[in-house]
């Protein structure tokens, strides 16, 4: 077994200092969580507190299911 | 990918290249050290190291949350998933990492019960469908994983999970890189900084760096040309005689960090007067336990740990790699005892490991041609 088997892609995203761009599909803002669909269609459900507020539509970073940061941001 | 494709664009990254060529002088050799194991990963992945100069060399940082858990927290982990009823909890590298007797996956083929999970929600999910038993997330990471962590205790209290604990073992960035700054047998010339580290923390942490030991940090994205255009961006900087910390991640990063993160983590976590690196040995002030008001969900006060210290195996050389003071096939059991199905130490673990990335990738060149 390999670092790729365990996490099913060839990078770790779980233990690394790694995000994922992830896109907001349904809020459930009574518990601060957003089901989030990632760009090959695999979806997780994320921790939204430290950039809510989130509607669907919207583009985050997600790191061990929790949203780092808003990718949406005015550059 | 939008933040992705625009940063795979070969004939860019050859322009970057071409750029960074125009500000190396010849004669001088300039070591720089990627300080994240995902910038290390994405350099040997997409081979960045090629189209630098000869006298451009990439040092490899302890930024790999897994290469820096020692082994005698490996076996305290085992200690306490052999209690009985317990379910442990741990992301999928984790479980490879050797300690004094064997891995956490060990422990599992000989009847523990342990499981990987992709992120603490999972664990306290777990938790949720166990009632009848006791779960432990083990936590580690730097400050990119630990706000996730802490919400995650939050949630457990909030939801009245009393099954939940948490064995702490995340770490903060900049107590190593003051330690390595400090170390006599290490000099560098500049700091690729951490992309998602810095999302958390934000850059001020930083400015250390070039405020007191007169070295550049340009914090930097994972794609390819986001590191070819931090290395040329630090180049620029020593060409000009400046050193400064300069964001080349701005699309994620904002300069303060994520205030919220930071709220999170001091209301749950305290600083560990001392936390044993594996390599590094102890540095104060740089691994994180949980504060007083969450000690209730402590998995160090609920169950008995050892914490028995265990010194790393003496073949391996992974503090040196850690360190940056050799590269990875410089260790006497690179690629021969130590392999990524059998490691010995924890670079050859994690695919963001130093020793990882070279034997994946095929990196056994041992010197490039000067160009």
């Amino acid at each position: 077994m390999t670092g790729a088997d365990t996490c099913g892609s060839h990078h770790c995203v779980t233990c690394g200092d790694d995000g994922v761009p992830m896109q907001v599909v349904r809020v459930d803002q009574v518990r601060g969580l957003a089901l989030c669909e990632h760009d090959d269609g695999q979806r997780e459900t994320v921790e939204t507190a430290l950039v809510d507020p989130v509607a669907p539509g919207d583009l985050l970073l997600v790191h061990a299911g929790t949203a780092l940061i808003r990718l949406d941001r005015a550059a | 990918m939008k933040f992705v494709d625009e940063f795979r664009d070969a004939e860019l990254g050859r322009a970057v290249a071409m750029e960074i060529m125009s500000l190396v002088e010849p004669g001088r050799h300039y070591k720089l050290m990627e300080v994240c194991g995902g910038h290390t990963h994405s350099i040997y992945k997409y081979g960045i190291d090629d189209l630098l100069p000869a006298n451009v060399e990439l040092v490899h940082g302890p930024g790999c949350p897994v290469c820096v858990i020692p082994m005698g927290r490996v076996d305290d982990g085992i200690a306490v998933a052999n209690n009985p009823g317990v379910i442990f909890t741990c992301f999928g590298d984790m479980m490879r990492v050797p300690g004094s007797d064997g891995s956490l996956l060990d422990a599992k083929a000989a009847g523990a019960d342990i499981r990987m999970v992709y992120s603490p929600l999972d664990a306290l999910r777990i938790a949720k469908q166990n009632p009848d038993r006791e779960v432990v997330f083990f936590a580690i990471g730097f400050e990119t994983t630990a706000p996730s962590t802490a919400l995650t205790l939050k949630r457990a209290r909030m939801e009245h999970v009393g099954n939940f604990s948490v064995m702490c073992s995340h770490v903060t960035i900049v107590p190593p890189l003051k330690a390595l700054l400090e170390s006599p047998d290490l000099r560098l010339d500049g700091f690729i900084g951490p992309g998602h580290v810095s999302t958390v923390v934000g850059a001020r942490p930083f400015e250390f760096i070039p405020a007191d030991y007169g070295k550049p940090v340009v914090i930097a994205g994972f794609e390819p040309l986001d590191i070819l255009q931090a290395i040329e961006m630090i180049l620029r900087q020593l060409a000009g005689g400046r050193c400064e910390v300069e964001n080349q991640y701005k699309r994620v990063v904002p300069w303060e960090g994520n205030l919220r993160a930071l709220e999170v983590m001091a209301d749950v976590f305290e600083l560990r007067p001392h936390f044993e690196w594996r390599g590094l040995g102890f540095i104060s002030h740089s691994g994180l336990k949980l504060s007083e008001r969450y000690a209730d969900l402590d998995a160090e006060v609920r169950f008995s740990v050892p914490g028995v210290r265990v010194a790393d195996p003496k073949a391996c050389q992974c503090g040196e790699v850690l360190k940056g003071v050799i590269k990875p096939w410089e260790c006497k059991v690179f690629g021969t005892a130590c392999t990524p199905e059998r490691p010995i130490g924890t670079c050859m673990v994690s695919s963001e490991g130093a020793c990882a990335a070279y034997y994946n990738f095929g990196r056994f060149a041992r010197e490039r041609e000067v160009v």
